[in-house]
């Protein structure tokens, strides 16, 4: 295997799981306010690329212009609509659950995941078209050809998705660090119990975290169909499970790792299907029906060597 | 001078454990009024009364003539900032992070405004480091505004409670055992800053177990035994009474026989 090669997989790689730490971030920062996983998130990032979907199709003008002057549009109308379904599920399926036993928002989180994928499947049609979406629909494609870096091709959509990812990651880390509500969401993290008693309204502050979140998420859905061309009512099922695992593996509750983690899965998934190939040992074990394979294995082996994450802290201060 | 506090048969049950019973307490403004009893006579129960964390079972508690609301973060706003028996502070975050979090209720920050970093998030942010750094040098920490709060020091740990509460701005403070852990001379520099919180203008509602401090400091001291109040009165006359004497160490012999 050559040295380009070699980059071409790490590029590649850098892209997916720059897009996996977007969605893991949502998943980082409800965990760490309430310690429950938002098995829904997939759905919620899922939701974003159909929002986006939606407009393009429907409303005529934005097909009449260049897709990256209708792509602002594209992605507010994502954010909105993933930012509404996250802010009712946690409104209605898991504030109403608050202080039950830890099963039980886990259990009304797989229900919402089934409910939004069948609203989307069923209600959701196509210009010409009265059927629900069964199958993959085809996403707006940039029509410019891949840039050729020293001989790395790295898609438009590919080189969008690290902005749009560093810009996120810049942004959220500045706005938890250096405004008051961000102090006031790492109170809460710390202990909601006190920060309650600081005059915070930590219903409030959770209602942003989900919001966050999904922003992210939906983000991340609008440059995944960019990239692959496609969106379906079910992709949120697996990519939602990357994320998970990107968020445990960079350390549960950490938002830069959070990050680092999907960085780390995307090259993973990335190698795996590149790279095996040439190590005749693990031939059989390569290509791209492995990556998932290797990404859990990877998953599991963190967990049992650093159950608390590449990046997280041992847990030592929540009393 | 005027009544800040005013609890009037506050009463708070657990099941069929009645732990506070039909407690009266006022506290006037510029007061020190302490609090004393036996362990689990209730006075921190009744702090958490005071703070909405409970909602007593009976009995209704106003500050400055309008009811507590039920919630904390409302009752922070209404002007009751407390410290904790065990110390909570925002461990993982700097000294000076966690007296701009006790700034929360005085502070207004436009989402949109921090987004775009606009005037009002520049003023807001400003407003709340200067408080939070005159707050830190006036219970003695100027120098560690940049730590991170676990590496304080245990009597530094318990002066940064009381900057963050101070930094609400209330009008009144309730420490629940402000010197417990601290060695005699840690303790008389806390007196010194409770004295000092009083001259700011802050009444100050005490939960304390060292007898000197609360003969030093307080204008009025109340006992709590079993969940009712025994006593209240002047310091002196609250130390000489008998029945405060028997709560705390028994009734003498020849009495029980």
């Amino acid at each position: 295997m050559t040295a380009t090669e070699l980059t071409q997989l790490l590029a590649d790689g850098l892209i997916l799981g720059s897009m996996y730490g977007l969605i893991a971030v949502g998943y980082t920062m409800v965990y760490g306010i309430l310690q429950i996983i938002n098995f829904a998130h997939g759905e919620i990032y899922m939701l974003g690329g159909f929002g986006a979907l939606f407009v393009y199709a429907w409303v005529p003008g934005l097909r009449a212009i260049p897709l990256w002057a209708a792509l602002p549009v594209l992605l507010v109308v994502a954010v909105a609509v993933s930012v509404a379904a996250a802010t009712g599920a946690e409104r209605f399926a898991y504030r109403p659950l608050r202080g039950a036993p830890r099963l039980a928002p886990l259990i009304s989180a797989i229900g919402l995941s089934l409910f939004l994928q069948q609203v989307v499947f069923n209600f959701f049609t196509l210009p010409g078209s009265s059927m629900g979406v069964t199958a993959p629909v085809p996403f707006p494609q940039f029509e410019t050809a891949p840039l050729d870096l020293a001989g790395v091709q790295v898609s438009v959509a590919g080189l969008l998705t690290l902005a749009l990812a560093a810009f996120g990651m810049v942004a959220l880390t500045w706005f938890v660090r250096r405004t008051r509500t961000g102090r006031a969401m790492q109170a809460t993290a710390q202990d909601p119990a006190t920060a309650r008693l600081m005059g915070i309204d930590t219903d409030r502050i959770i209602v942003i975290a989900f919001a966050i979140g999904a922003a992210l998420a939906a983000v991340a859905c609008v440059t995944q169909g960019l990239r692959l061309g496609t969106v379906s009512y079910n992709m949120g099922f697996i990519t939602g499970l990357k994320g998970f695992t990107a968020a445990v593996l960079g350390g549960i509750g950490n938002i830069q790792g959070a990050m680092a983690g999907g960085v780390v899965l995307g090259l993973a998934e990335s190698l795996a299907s590149g790279a095996l190939p040439h190590i005749d040992a693990l031939a059989m074990f390569s290509g791209s029906v492995w990556k998932d394979v290797w990404a859990f294995v990877i998953l599991i082996v963190v967990l049992l060597i650093r159950p608390q994450g590449l990046f997280g802290e041992r847990v030592a201060d929540r009393a | 001078m005027s009544t800040l506090l005013r609890a009037d048969g506050v009463t708070m049950r657990f099941g069929g454990l009645t732990a506070v019973d039909r407690v009266d307490l006022t506290v006037d403004s510029g007061e020190i009024v302490g609090l004393i009893g036996p362990n689990g006579a209730g006075k921190t129960t009744f702090f958490n009364c005071l703070t909405g964390l409970y909602v007593p079972t009976e009995g209704e508690v106003r500050f400055r003539g309008a009811l507590l609301p039920p919630r904390p973060a409302k009752v922070t706003r209404a002007g009751i900032a407390r410290t904790f028996q065990n110390i909570r502070l925002f461990a993982g975050m700097t000294v000076l992070e966690n007296v701009m979090v006790g700034r929360h209720t005085r502070t207004r920050e436009g989402l949109l405004s921090a987004i775009g970093r606009g005037p009002r998030y520049r003023r807001t942010e400003r407003e709340s480091r200067t408080v939070g750094r005159e707050l830190l040098e006036f219970v003695g920490l100027g120098g560690h505004a940049r730590e991170t709060a676990r590496n304080l020091s245990y009597g530094g740990q318990r002066r940064l409670e009381i900057a963050r509460a101070l930094a609400s701005d209330p009008g009144l403070l309730l420490l629940d055992e402000p010197t417990a852990g601290m060695n005699p001379q840690e303790t008389r520099e806390t007196e010194q800053l409770v004295c000092a919180i009083r001259d700011r203008g802050v009444a100050v509602l005490v939960i304390e177990h060292d007898m000197r401090f609360i003969m030093n400091l307080c204008d009025r001291v109340a006992v709590l035994v079993q969940g009712s109040k025994l006593v209240e009165g002047a310091p002196a006359d609250v130390q000489a009474d008998p029945r405060v004497v028997e709560a705390y160490l028994g009734a003498p012999q020849e009495e029980t026989a």
